[in-house]
């Protein structure tokens, strides 16, 4: 995934752009998924449909791991996830001396990773939109490869 | 092409070691001539600092390329020494070795040169420069964290470097 | 001389990690609609298009040189046609064709009829003067300069247009040779 440079001093509005365009490619996607299925009857029976079927479609692999507080958040753990496969960030930062550097590092190596699962998170949205669910997304890619998606799903 | 390798001057070149420890450095310079990266295994001497190192190895590839291609018995088409080239036109050198060392070299078209460093003897080392090259299109490239032109600064990059490096032989 | 690299792009591309098509496709739809949103100016549009594709294309070249194993490209007659067999079979599943070569062989056209881009795509009439692949000429421009070819790229047939094909026109600039970076002899 290539980063859209176009507001390279506005993170937030790049965040919110590309977050945007991940919400209409998971809404038309899952619109295509689900043309034959029957309607889901729950909130875990749609997060199901994601982490398998829909999953399975765009990575050829499920979610390896859901989680939830059964009010209404899960976490979607892929333990391998394609986008950020080859992801890196500079070993000199982490090599740190003093407490300040390693948190300063960990917030880097949060947010940089973080500006490209933007996308990632507005598929899932858009995804989960489409069946009647109106949710906030996010990412934590702390365990790179591995990434885990937050779904909130809003009351 | 070799140099004072090919003739066995030194009787008592070390045995290099079955695998683990013959790589010594490695450069990447891309078709700027930035040091992309520079990444060292075993280096007992420095005498240069590295940017002096940097770009003493560019410009020993820079002359030797020119030679190498102004010295080309096959073709009448050549430019005067010194004169810069494309990327991948005339001939040019895969390696050289004295007794101390064996260096190999490899240019993408699109100007990425590698150099690897070795123990002298090592054995023909074109098909793992060739592997590097994919690695750093792999883990450097499709870094999206990745600015191309800049410093190497990937960590998957480096360790999968040092991993494969350990298995020359 | 031995043959610069594959003549097609079929072997390649039976091995290489595809991505899902309507994932790609639906993708770069919902970015161009994006910066239609946000650009208003169909030209601009198709500037950042081709930035964006500039951006890939010098990526992208090396990728295409280490799994193709093409060894050299300083003729451009010869990248020409490489580019179009097996690049664009490599990285977009389809193949493309060199025509309309000039006489001093520095201006030639790539021809695609099948493009994977446009599957479920039809433009709005507010839309005239889009050019919604112009991320491949990005593309095609990004590569070639990375291997020392400066060039001019334009659409001559776009399907989306009413063409019976999409055609763009590579036309040959300069070559340039690599330079010595180092001026000073400190």
């Amino acid at each position: 995934m290539y980063c859209n440079r176009l507001y390279a001093n506005k993170p937030e509005l790049a965040a919110s752009r590309i977050d945007a365009i991940g919400y209409q490619v998971g809404h038309q996607l899952s619109e295509r998924y689900t043309m034959e299925r029957p309607r889901f009857t729950d909130h875990l029976d749609a997060i199901k449909f994601i982490c398998k079927d829909f999953w399975s479609e765009l990575f050829k692999k499920q979610i390896d791991n859901l989680k939830t507080n059964h009010r209404g958040t899960f976490v979607l753990q892929d333990n391998r996830f394609r986008w950020v496969s080859r992801m890196s960030l500079d070993p000199s930062e982490n090599g740190d001396l003093s407490q300040e550097n390693a948190e300063a590092a960990e917030n880097k190596a949060v947010q940089e990773p973080n500006m490209h699962l933007h996308f990632s998170c507005g598929v899932i949205k858009g995804a989960l939109h489409n069946l009647g669910i109106a949710c906030a997304v996010s990412a934590d890619p702390s365990q790179l490869p591995a990434c885990s998606f937050v779904v909130r799903i809003k009351p | 092409m070799q140099f004072f390798g090919g003739t066995e001057i030194s009787p008592s070149l070390p045995a290099s070691t079955a695998s683990g420890n013959n790589g010594h450095m490695m450069y990447v310079f891309n078709r700027n001539g930035v040091c992309l990266l520079y990444r060292e295994w075993n280096r007992p001497l420095h005498t240069l600092n590295q940017q002096q190192d940097h770009k003493l190895m560019f410009g020993l590839l820079f002359s030797l390329k020119s030679l190498t291609a102004k010295m080309d018995p096959t073709t009448q088409d050549k430019s005067n020494l010194g004169v810069p080239q494309l990327p991948g036109q005339g001939c040019s050198f895969h390696s050289f070795r004295t007794n101390t060392y064996k260096l190999t070299f490899m240019e993408s078209p699109s100007g990425i040169k590698i150099i690897l460093v070795t123990h002298p003897r090592t054995s023909d080392l074109r098909e793992s420069l060739k592997y590097i090259y994919n690695l750093y299109v792999e883990y450097v490239v499709k870094n999206p964290l990745y600015t191309p032109g800049t410093p190497i600064r990937c960590e998957l990059f480096n360790t999968t470097l040092d991993q494969y490096v350990r298995s020359i032989s | 001389m031995p043959p610069v690299g594959p003549r097609s792009g079929d072997a390649i591309f039976a091995n290489v990690e595809r991505v899902n098509a309507e994932l790609f496709t639906l993708t770069y739809g919902a970015i161009v609609r994006q910066l239609l949103t946000d650009l208003e100016e169909v030209e601009e549009v198709n500037k950042q298009l081709d930035q964006m594709g500039y951006n890939i294309g010098i990526r992208l070249i090396d990728e295409f040189l280490a799994k193709s194993n093409v060894s050299r490209c300083v003729d451009f007659k010869e990248t020409a046609e490489v580019i179009a067999k097996v690049g664009f079979k490599m990285f977009l599943g389809v193949t493309a064709s060199v025509t309309n070569w000039d006489a001093d062989g520095t201006c030639c056209s790539i021809v695609l009829e099948d493009n994977p881009l446009v599957d479920f795509v039809e433009l709005p009439d507010t839309c005239q003067g889009l050019y919604y692949c112009n991320i491949l000429s990005g593309v095609v421009r990004g590569a070639l300069e990375m291997v020392s070819m400066k060039t001019e790229i334009s659409w001559i047939r776009d399907m989306l247009r009413g063409d019976d094909a999409f055609e763009l026109q590579v036309k040959l600039l300069k070559q340039i040779p690599e330079e010595y970076p180092y001026k000073d002899d400190e």
